[in-house]
Formats: structure tokens, C-alpha cells, sequence
């Protein structure tokens, strides 16, 4: 794999995640430190199906997508909403996300151990990279995971603007209470967007092992990857979270591959470094992500300062 | 038994240091430091990477980081065992490097995000803690990575086997000061600005106060107590492996004591680190027992991680004011009042 292709599919993966944490935040209001582990969540349903049943990763796709959204809406259902109703401030509810990461990463490190003791293979540490195939000269990934970001955009562009029910869904994204007064049932809303996280979060862990090594904390890993493309996109975006998936993942892959040939390949290793570089800047210069910048203004006055 | 009590007192010891620097933050301030293990880590850093290479320099030692230390070690014992003031002036000079070093890190590294709201700020500083650690594990230049550094060790005049001893009733003494500081501080008309801050910033603002400014005092002085605890608990193993530095010991742990014991209340966070690492030193003395107990097919740390998640959650929901609630400030004004009134009715 070029290095050009595996940032495209390393972006596409971060977006998927990142979509998933944008739209959490939109309409609960509450950044999701467990969506990490929610990718996790779906590489190991997927090492499930391949070691138990040979259903080659690509092919779990549906199932995980349906098994990460039930993980995302058991998520708010169990653990969310009971904090919601007894009008919890925004960091006990972040603590609580935090408290589910652990709880996640615990089971998943147990279930890799019961995995282990059935299957007799090493479940603790796995990649699907011998498993890859290549289409038409490219590799599989690459294809899967463009052709996973495409559909998912085009059915939430459908969703959202062609439907009544992404009118209701928009409107109680832009102001709840008042969509709420206008007879749209913000708990509907709520409900599909931690279903859409956890199914979209998933599909993107069913993916990762192609391009990295999987441990049970693997999600501790990339959170800090996820948040920066969500900030750096503008975290009440949407938008934010394609632009802000697509910055991160390239910076990393090709900032860091470019640097190697002066510092060496060691540098590899500090991908995250860049994330972060990046995300610290975009919160001093720009707070509200890329798409909150008001870059008409930007341009006019550099006309007018000319 | 004897051995267990140690273990929980000297962990105790630790993890009040910890705590008691997050309540500043977190319970009096309101700012929801999410990278408490930064400070923790640099601390470690302080003694593995800075006084080591201090150390490292005077006797004249070449080598890498990480053999060098070892040679320093040797050195540095053979002097202690026979020269107790030298191993008391290292372990002062390690704690001072270790507050400055957290002091400096901890105003440094909120400054990017001063300014943002809560939310923000969480994210921000997790990512920052997560990176570092991830920095200290790969690079072994820092502090020797996964392969770690070797620390000399400060009592080394003192026989093997009340050496356990005695480093804990140091950790305890350390934690102690930190109290007494903690109390005194957020008892004080700066504690009580803290308080204002947490409630509503922009009142403390309308009365001339900059925001940003207390954020960044409050961290500098949080960071500087909990990398005691990262400094004494680096003395304590004689050696640095960045690897024990992780966010679930060193951010979440802490966390959830504080929440256990009551945010805002000092007295409750030292009861809920007391019942937490009984309950954690207990749960890792018996792991074994209760792996082959329950055959469980995979490590009981697992099992440990997903019990204090729930009780996280079980205090979040149900005692969110936590085990000693936080109470009213009585100043002295308000105490006066209040015997006038007693004396009334």
C-alpha cells in the first residue's frame, strides 16, 4: 500500500469516527470519551466472525454496523439518559463516558481472553493485513472504505434533507427547545444519533485492523486522533467532522512520512504528536473549527486591505 | 497482614497527594483536568530524566540514559549507605525539581486552552496527557521508555526490610503537608474565588477578576502537588518504566475518589482514597484467588477495570455529591453573625 493510499484510508476511518462523535455532541451536548472503544467494539465482533464462522471482515460490515449502533444506543439509554434526567452538569456526564471507556475496554479485554481460550489463537494483539486482497491495482481497503464513507454520506445527506424526519432531526440539532415546543421528539433524535455513532464507530474498527495492530485499548490510542478531527472540523458541524477527519488523517500519515527523511523512521511513532500540534493550533486560532471560521469575512478583508 | 497495611497506607499516601491536587482543580476550581497523569508523569520525569541527569553529570558517567543510570545507582547507594544526610538532600532535591518541573508543565500546558469552555478543555488536556505518555513510552532518550530508567535509591542506609516503612511514612508526611496546604489554601479569599469561578465565571469576571489567569494559578499549583506523588512514587520503585504512568491509574483512579469522597470537600476525598485503594489493594492481593475461583478464562485486571467503572457510575447516578457532601464556607464575618443570631433565639 502506497503511502498516499493508506492516508486516504486512514482518513476515511477517522471520519466515520469522528462523524459518529460530531453528531453525539450535536444533539446530547456531551463529547463521547468511549468512542474509541466503541471501533474496538467492532473489530472484535468482526476477529469474531472470522475466527468462528471464516466470514471474511469485509462481509461483517452490515452486522457490525447493527451491533456498534446497539452499543451506541444501549449506551444512552443505560448510561446517559438516567444522568440526563437528574439534570446532570456536562463534565459528570463526560466522567460518565469515561466510566463507560473502562468498563468497555474491561470487558473487551476479558471477552479477547475468553476468545483466546476457545479459539486458541493470540485475540489480545490482531491485524487483518495477510487477509487483504487487491481490486483493479488497488488494495481492498482502500475500496471498502471509500465505498463505506460514500454510502454513508450519501444516506445522511437523504436523511437529513430529503425526509420529514430530517427536518425534525436538523431542526432539534439547531435549538432543541424550540424544536421541542414544535412537537418534535427530541428523545427520537437523540436515539437514531447514538445509533448512527455506535454502527458508524464500528464499521471504522471493522476496517482498522487492516491498517494497524488491535489491542483491547487500542481506543485510549485514537481517541486523541478522533477528537482532534472533530475540534479541528468544527465539533457543531457535520461538515466539520468530513473536513476535520480528512486534516487529521492526512497531517498524520503524510507530515509524518515526510519528516522521516530527516529525523528518521523512528518518527513514525509520533503521528500523534502531529494530531495534537495541529489541534492546539486550531484552538488558539480558530476555537470553533474550520467550519465556524467566518471565511468570507477573511477574504473580504484581505481584498480590501489590498 | 502486616505487608497489606503497609501497601494500603503507602498507597494511600500517594493517592491523597493526587486527589487532594484534582479536588483543587477539579472540586473548588471546576476545571475538569481529564490529564491529571501529566502531572504524575512529570514528575517521574523530574527524578528519572532531570535529577538523574543531574547525578549522571557530577560523577562523570557516560553511556545512554538507561545504562548510566544503573552505574549512577551503584554510586549513589554505596555514598547514602554510609552518608544518610546525602540520601535526605536527594530526596528534597527530587521533590523540589519535581513540583517545579509539574508547576511549569501544568500552567504551560492549560494555556492553549485557558480560554475555552469545560468541554473543550477536557478534551484538550486528556490529549495533551495521552500524547505525552505516549512520547515518554516510545522515546527512550526521556526517561528510558519501556525499558526504563534505574533511580538511586534514597534510604539506602536504612536495612532492607524497614525500608518499606519508613519510604511510607515519608509518602505519608508528604501527604499530610499537602493536606495542611490544600486546606489552608481553599480556605482562604482565594479558595473562595475558586469556588465563585466553578459556579459562574462570569461573575468572577464582572468583579475584576481574569478567569484565565486563576485557571492558569490554579493548575500551576495543582500540577506542582500531584507530581510529588509522581516523584516519591519513582523513589519508592527505584526506577522510572513510563508504562505505569497510564491514564486509567493516574486520571480515572483519582477521579473517582474524588467523586467518591465529595468534590469540594477535602476531608471526603481523603475518606474516599482510603476506602478506594482498600478496596483496590485488597481486590490485587487476592487477583490470583479469585482468577481460580471464578475460572476465569482471561486476567482479573480486566475484571477490576469493569467494577470501578461501574462504581464510577454508581456514584455518579446515585451520590454525585459523594460520601461527605461539600459544606458552606464559614469565614470569620460569617461566623460572628451566626453566634449573634445563635444568641438571639
Amino acid at each position: 500500500m502506497s503511502v498516499f493510499e493508506g492516508a486516504i484510508v486512514y482518513s476515511n476511518l477517522l471520519v466515520l469516527l469522528s462523524i459518529g462523535l460530531t453528531i453525539t455532541y450535536i444533539t446530547t451536548a456531551v463529547p463521547n470519551f468511549a468512542q474509541g472503544s466503541f471501533a474496538v467494539f467492532g473489530s472484535y465482533i468482526a476477529l469474531t466472525f472470522f475466527r468462528l464462522f471464516k466470514l471474511h471482515p469485509y462481509g461483517c460490515l452490515p452486522i457490525t454496523f447493527i451491533l456498534g449502533g446497539l452499543l451506541g444506543v444501549s449506551t444512552y439509554l443505560l448510561i446517559l439518559r438516567p444522568l440526563i434526567k437528574r439534570e446532570a452538569q456536562v463534565v459528570i456526564l463526560m466522567i460518565s463516558t469515561l466510566a463507560l471507556d473502562l468498563m468497555l475496554l474491561g470487558m473487551l479485554g476479558s471477552y479477547s481472553g475468553y476468545l483466546q481460550s476457545i479459539t486458541h489463537k493470540s485475540t489480545t494483539k490482531f491485524i487483518f493485513t495477510p487477509y487483504d486482497f487487491s481490486i483493479f491495482g488497488f488494495s481492498a481497503i482502500l475500496i471498502f472504505s471509500s465505498t463505506v464513507i460514500i454510502i454513508t454520506l450519501l444516506a445522511l445527506f437523504m436523511l437529513l434533507y430529503k425526509t420529514k424526519f430530517g427536518v425534525a432531526l436538523r431542526a432539534s440539532m439547531e435549538n432543541p427547545s424550540l424544536a421541542e415546543v414544535m412537537g418534535v421528539n427530541v428523545e427520537y433524535t437523540r436515539l437514531f444519533s447514538w445509533f448512527l455513532s455506535g454502527g458508524l464507530a464500528a464499521m471504522a474498527g471493522c476496517l482498522l485492523p487492516f491498517r494497524q495492530e488491535i489491542v483491547p485499548s487500542t481506543g485510549a490510542i485514537i481517541i486523541v486522533s478522533i477528537f482532534a478531527a472533530s475540534i479541528v472540523g468544527g465539533i457543531s458541524s457535520i461538515y466539520g467532522a468530513l473536513i476535520g477527519g480528512y486534516v487529521i488523517g492526512f497531517s498524520e500519515s503524510l507530515i509524518t512520512f515526510s519528516l522521516t527523511g530527516f529525523l528518521g523512521t523512528s518518527i513514525l511513532l509520533y503521528s500523534r504528536v502531529i494530531s495534537l500540534i495541529v489541534l492546539i493550533a486550531t484552538l488558539i486560532l480558530a476555537p470553533r473549527g474550520l467550519t465556524g471560521v467566518n471565511w468570507r469575512r477573511i477574504v473580504w478583508s484581505k481584498l480590501s486591505l489590498t | 497482614m502486616e505487608q497489606i497495611i503497609i501497601n494500603i497506607a503507602l498507597w494511600f499516601g500517594l493517592y491523597t497527594i493526587v486527589n487532594l491536587s484534582l479536588n483543587l482543580e477539579y472540586g473548588f476550581a471546576g476545571i475538569p483536568n481529564f490529564g491529571r497523569a501529566l502531572a504524575v508523569l512529570m514528575g517521574a520525569v523530574a527524578v528519572g530524566g532531570v535529577v538523574n541527569r543531574i547525578l549522571i553529570f557530577a560523577y562523570g558517567v557516560s553511556g545512554n540514559i538507561i545504562e548510566a543510570s544503573g552505574e549512577v545507582k551503584t554510586i549513589a547507594n554505596e555514598i547514602i549507605s554510609h552518608n544518610p544526610m546525602y540520601g535526605i538532600l536527594l530526596l528534597l532535591l527530587c521533590l523540589i525539581t519535581a513540583s517545579i518541573l509539574g508547576s511549569i508543565t501544568g500552567a504551560l500546558f492549560i494555556l492553549p486552552s485557558a480560554k475555552l469552555s469545560e468541554d473543550y478543555l477536557a478534551i484538550t488536556l486528556l490529549a495533551i496527557s495521552e500524547v505525552a505518555f505516549m512520547v515518554c513510552n516510545y522515546n527512550v532518550d526521556i526517561i528510558g521508555g519501556y525499558y526504563g530508567v534505574s533511580i538511586p535509591d534514597v534510604l539506602a542506609f536504612i536495612p532492607g526490610k524497614s525500608r518499606m516503612p519508613v519510604f511510607t511514612l515519608i509518602t505519608l508526611i508528604v501527604a499530610f503537608l499537602s493536606f495542611i496546604f490544600v486546606e489552608k489554601l481553599t480556605n482562604s479569599p482565594y479558595g473562595r474565588l475558586l469556588r465563585a469561578m466553578r459556579e459562574n465565571e462570569d461573575v468572577v469576571e464582572a468583579y475584576g477578576k481574569n478567569v484565565m489567569t486563576l485557571r492558569i494559578k490554579t493548575a500551576s499549583i495543582g500540577a506542582a502537588i500531584a507530581a510529588l506523588a509522581g516523584a516519591l512514587y519513582s523513589l519508592y520503585s527505584v526506577n522510572v518504566i513510563a508504562t505505569s504512568f497510564s491514564r486509567v491509574e493516574w486520571t480515572f483512579y483519582p477521579f473517582l475518589m474524588v467523586l467518591l469522597g465529595g468534590a469540594g470537600n477535602n476531608k471526603g476525598v481523603v475518606i474516599g482514597t482510603l476506602t478506594f485503594v482498600t478496596v483496590k489493594i485488597l481486590l490485587t492481593m487476592y487477583k490470583h484467588e479469585i482468577t481460580y475461583f471464578l475460572h476465569l478464562p482471561f486476567e482479573a485486571v480486566w475484571l477490576e477495570y469493569i467494577l470501578f467503572g461501574l462504581l464510577m457510575y454508581l456514584v455518579l447516578l446515585y451520590k454525585p455529591e459523594g460520601l461527605i457532601k461539600e459544606r458552606p464556607i464559614f469565614t470569620t464575618p460569617i461566623k460572628r453573625i451566626a453566634r449573634k443570631l445563635h444568641q438571639k433565639f
